[in-house]
């Protein structure tokens, strides 16, 4: 068992007296994914990233499976990362899954957080009724099958050295697809906490200013998804990029930036 | 076929191989045995060649300007925009990823994907290039693997819950150890909300006369569905679901059919039951109930949809059907053991209900203890009702339960047991048989309570069965014992009902000796009470005083007896006596003895004549005892003194500060066979000061001195307390001759001729 900052392997750059914005990746790779964001927010921010339990560099063992079997230990792991870096007034910038990690962490401890932003957020993906998320139950496991058939080089022989040695990431770069490898059983987890809770009712709960930043044709969070998320937080403001798909911070880093940017600096 | 190393120009003509391997670039692109796409960074696809198009069915100009990720199935697009497009960017190429591509006809085309991204100067990508190789066997065998993984871990996990079963069972004693493993168990391996193991009992539990099921152990699930179904048991839905392991889904069928159960699940969030035998042997002892539901917060995310039935797989029906056989041998073994234990428990009982009676001292002792023993360890509630002269009284009514004594206390103190015919007590009286009431329905409350708060006093108590059991001693009705169990316990059995016939046996012996015995104390101490004379009077010119001391021993009354009485002349008659033996008898012969001797003092007969008088009419008296007598005639003014012995100690006399005893020669017992001889007489005088001392053997009498030593004895204390007038006389005399043990009674007459 290391210390919290082991556990979430997280990474501090950026101006140490800076305003303290935090990125959180969501289902699928790592903290890698924000590689083109985060250098433009060093020059003038406190910039924190950390790979979620289960994920990336994270220490494979704290992976508790009640815990995690739900988003609220998620966004408890997310406060005590804030916690421990004694950050306060901090920008969470959550893709995702993250983005709803993020909602639960700011009913958890609203004193750490200042601003949300939330980049392709969803609070529910499975059709309910009236409400539209995306998918039926049969298309997520349609996704745990797709999941099972791409264990993308992770084996029952590597799994060790994996896990033995998240400080030599030269092992890991043999490997092909190393930023989105995972334990198999974990990211099979993960997918069910992604895919299937329902965080609807927490959004109301949410009073700091709220970036909703929606991407065009994105298939994992739909513009309407988005539009409902906008709605249930009082007072958000909903930006939609040109970008498509369903990871801006990858495809459209600058377009990111600069809305989050925006929202910051009026 | 080549001539290569004899052809001097070094250039063979070009044969069909060479053709072939001077290959058409636009050729082998279009043609080659895999997918080739292009895209743009957004997806979108800018070239594909022919093998794709032919394998997906779909024409070039559909595919172009199409998002790649459009082609693959939604599992596939989640994978694709959260793994595959992402990984592109990071690392600029991604290798043997998993997809299924959509074929026009809307059939899956399973498919291996590299793609590499190519990026301009700046790192910005241009376009992804990727190539899809079809994995159709492949990816089956890949899915067979898993599958037979995934079987291999099931099934490994399945033989440990029953190993974990097996071993947990061994250790299970009581039934509702065995519940609690295997509602556990099987909870945990279905993954299941809730569990309950229900007994059924194979009579009725209650007053509706439904089967009785019996929740012995249940888990998550909620009372209401418990009792929903045991309702719908009386349908026989129970006992035709316990036939095989069965799913119950909650559908319209069972709306329709049993809406209480429907309800009660849909309140509880269950989409389906399932219902697992419990047998031994073939017979059917109850059934493990399992709860399946949707994952709520905190569970394991579920995937089934809200309205989907949930299916058991055949090896979880097998499971569970080994589990219900498992249940059933542990229950069969726990019932065994308990019914071993409680046998040794019944004797203990027993053993110690016998010492704890040998111990009681009273009828109400005993009463109490056997109370207080009954609802310890056999019944809830313990009434005894006992017979006397005045009618049947409760003597005692205990509950196990002290919130609930006082209802108990209200039973015994303003009911009396009703002389209904229907009562158990009442009818165990007059049958002199036990009387077991299995159930206790309201007819039955109604039948034995007398108004409405005596029925509300019972109905409180929540009684489930009753067993009453005559106390019967020597052909006497002592009383009955009546216990009752309440609905917080089981039932009595055969065996229950055996060990109170046996504590009846118990009882009824110990409160025949007790009341004999307490009839025997209470008849003596009357007597004693009636028979011993009034204080002696005061006579001028004399100062007397008597004691009487009983036997520490026996009933405590004895057949001795002291009498001063001043007669109309002026003269005292004084006597002294003991009849044979320590009881009842000895003490009503003392009685009549004394009545006779006053009545025959009317003619002021000399005391050897009351003696002759006595010894002739003994026979018509009707005096079934003899007895030793001393009488004396005493004149106040002269101190003349005659005195008469009927084999009786001789008195003791003190005269200046000298003691003896008067020669007095005793004639025979009263009632001996006649002698021919008649009383003798001593005739004296008692000096003024002078005090004479009658007395019984009891006083100089014991176990481990003879009568002559006593009889020293009792010199030299007179001698030493010479001084004393006679009350003091008489304390310092007992005190120096008589222990805290007493064997004989005693009784002592001093007295003192005053100047």
């Amino acid at each position: 068992m290391g210390t919290v900052l082991e556990r979430n392997a997280v990474r501090v750059t950026g101006v140490p007296g800076g305003r303290p914005i935090v990125f959180a990746h969501g289902f699928g790779c790592d903290q890698g994914m924000w590689r083109f964001v985060a250098p433009d927010f060093e020059v003038d921010h406190r910039v924190v990233l950390f790979d979620q339990v289960g994920s990336g560099n994270s220490d494979l063992s704290a992976y508790d499976p009640e815990k995690y079997g739900s988003l609220s230990g998620y966004a408890s792991d997310l406060v005590e990362i804030c916690r421990e870096l004694e950050l306060s007034d901090v920008v969470f910038v959550g893709h995702s899954v993250s983005a709803m990690i993020g909602v639960l962490a700011v009913q958890q401890a609203p004193e750490l957080f200042g601003v949300l932003v939330m980049v392709g957020p969803s609070p529910r993906y499975v059709n309910d009724g009236d409400y539209t998320g995306g998918f039926s139950r049969t298309d997520i496991a349609g996704l745990l099958d797709s999941l099972e058939s791409n264990h993308l080089g992770w084996s029952a022989q590597m799994a060790p050295v994996i896990m033995g040695n998240p400080d030599r990431p030269e092992l890991g770069e043999e490997l092909t697809n190393s930023f989105c490898r995972t334990d198999p059983g974990i990211a099979s987890q993960f997918a069910r906490v992604t895919f299937l809770s329902d965080n609807r009712k927490d959004l109301s709960a949410v009073t700091i200013p709220t970036l909703v930043l929606q991407c065009s044709d994105d298939v994992i969070a739909p513009e309407v998804v988005g539009r409902y998320v906008h709605e249930a937080i009082p007072g958000s403001v909903f930006t939609k990029l040109a970008a498509t798909g369903h990871c801006p911070n990858l495809s459209a880093p600058e377009e990111t930036t600069a809305a989050i940017r925006a929202f910051l600096s009026p | 076929m080549s001539s290569a190393g004899t052809d001097p120009s070094g250039v063979d003509p070009p044969g069909p191989l060479d053709r072939l391997l001077d290959e058409d670039p636009a050729d082998l692109y279009e043609n080659a045995p895999m997918g080739y796409l292009s895209t743009l960074p957004d997806g979108r696809i800018v070239k594909v060649n022919r093998t794709f198009c032919a394998w997906t069915g779909r024409s070039p100009d559909d595919l172009l300007g199409a998002r790649f990720r459009d082609l693959l199935t939604v599992g596939g697009k989640v994978f694709h925009d959260t793994h595959l497009a992402p990984l592109l960017r990071m690392q600029g190429a991604v290798r043997e990823v998993a997809l299924d591509v959509l074929r026009a006809d809307g059939s899956m085309l399973p498919c291996l994907v590299n793609a590499v991204e190519l990026r301009d100067e700046d790192g910005s990508a241009v376009l992804v290039r990727a190539t899809l190789f079809e994995a159709t066997a492949r990816r089956r065998y890949e899915r067979e693997l898993l599958a037979a993984q995934r079987a291999a871990q099931e099934s490994e996990a399945r033989s440990r819950t029953l190993q974990q079963v097996v071993s947990d069972l061994a250790a299970a004693s009581s039934a509702e150890d065995v519940a609690t493993v295997i509602v556990e168990r099987s909870r945990a391996a279905l993954d299941a909300r809730g569990a309950a193991l229900v007994q059924v009992d194979e009579a009725p539990d209650g007053t509706d006369g439904l089967p009785g099921l019996r929740p012995v152990r249940s888990l998550g699930l909620p009372a209401a569905l418990l009792a929903a179904l045991r309702e719908a048991a009386s349908g026989q839905l129970a006992l035709e679901l316990a036939q095989g392991v069965r799913s119950v889904p909650l559908d319209e069928r069972l709306r329709a059919a049993q809406p209480g159960v429907a309800e009660a699940m849909a309140a509880a969030g269950l989409v389906s039951l399932v219902i697992v035998p419990v047998t031994a042997d073939s017979r059917r002892l109850g059934v493990l109930i399992l709860g399946l539901g949707h994952g709520g917060p905190g569970d394991l995310i579920s995937l089934t949809e809200p309205d989907a039935r949930l299916g058991l797989t055949a090896a979880e029906i097998d499971l569970l059907w080994t589990l219900g056989r498992q249940a059933g041998q542990a229950l069969e073994r726990a019932r065994l053991h308990e019914q071993t234990v409680r046998q040794a428990e019944r004797a203990a009982f027993l053993l110690d209900a016998a010492r704890l009676l040998a111990a009681a001292s009273d009828v109400t002792d005993t009463v109490e203890r056997v109370a207080e023993l009954a609802v310890d360890r056999l019944a809830d509630l313990c009434v005894l009702d006992l017979e006397s002269e005045q009618g049947p009284h409760r003597a005692a009514a205990r509950h196990r339960d002290p919130a609930r004594q006082h209802l108990a206390d209200e039973v015994r103190e303003r009911h009396l047991p009703q002389r209904a015919a229907t009562h158990p007590s009442t009818r165990a009286l007059q049958q002199g048989g036990t009387q077991w009431v299995r159930v206790v329905d309201e007819a039955f409350l109604a039948g034995v309570t007398s108004d409405e708060r005596h029925l509300e006093a019972i109905r409180a108590m929540q009684l489930s069965s009753v067993v009453a059991v005559p106390l019967i001693a020597d052909g006497r009705r002592l009383g009955v014992l009546t216990l009752a169990t309440d609905r917080r316990r089981t039932p009595f059995t055969e065996a229950d009902v055996e060990v109170a016939e046996q504590l009846g046996l118990q009882v009824s012996l110990v409160l025949a000796k007790a009341q004999r015995y307490e009839l025997d104390v209470r008849t003596s101490h009357t007597l004693q009470a009636n028979l011993l004379p009034p204080p002696p009077p005061e006579i001028a010119g004399l100062a007397t005083a008597v004691r009487y001391l009983a036997a520490t021993q026996g009933v405590e009354v004895g057949g001795d007896f002291y009498d001063v009485v001043r007669l109309p002349n002026g003269q005292v008659a004084l006597a002294v006596g003991d009849v044979v033996g320590h009881d009842i008898t000895a003490a009503a012969t003392m009685g009549q003895l004394n009545s006779v001797f006053r009545a025959l003092l009317v003619d002021g007969p000399s005391p050897s004549a009351m003696i002759d008088r006595l010894q002739a009419s003994w026979s018509l008296l009707g005096l079934q005892r003899m007895a030793t007598a001393l009488f004396a005639a005493l004149d106040p003014a002269t101190g003349q003194l005659a005195i008469a012995s009927a084999g009786h100690l001789p008195p003791l006399l003190i005269t200046a500060g000298h003691a003896e005893f008067l020669p007095v020669q005793p004639s025979r017992m009263l009632g001996a066979p006649p002698a021919p001889a008649p009383a003798l007489e001593w005739a004296g005088v008692l000096p003024v000061g002078a005090t004479m001392v009658l007395f019984t053997d009891g006083l100089v009498e014991s176990r481990t001195a003879d009568l002559d030593e006593g009889l020293a004895h009792l010199l030299e204390a007179a001698t030493r307390w010479a001084a004393f007038g006679p009350d003091e006389l008489c304390d310092r005399l007992l005190a120096d001759l008589t222990g805290a043990h007493r064997a004989d009674d005693i009784a002592l007459l001093a007295l003192t001729r005053l100047p």
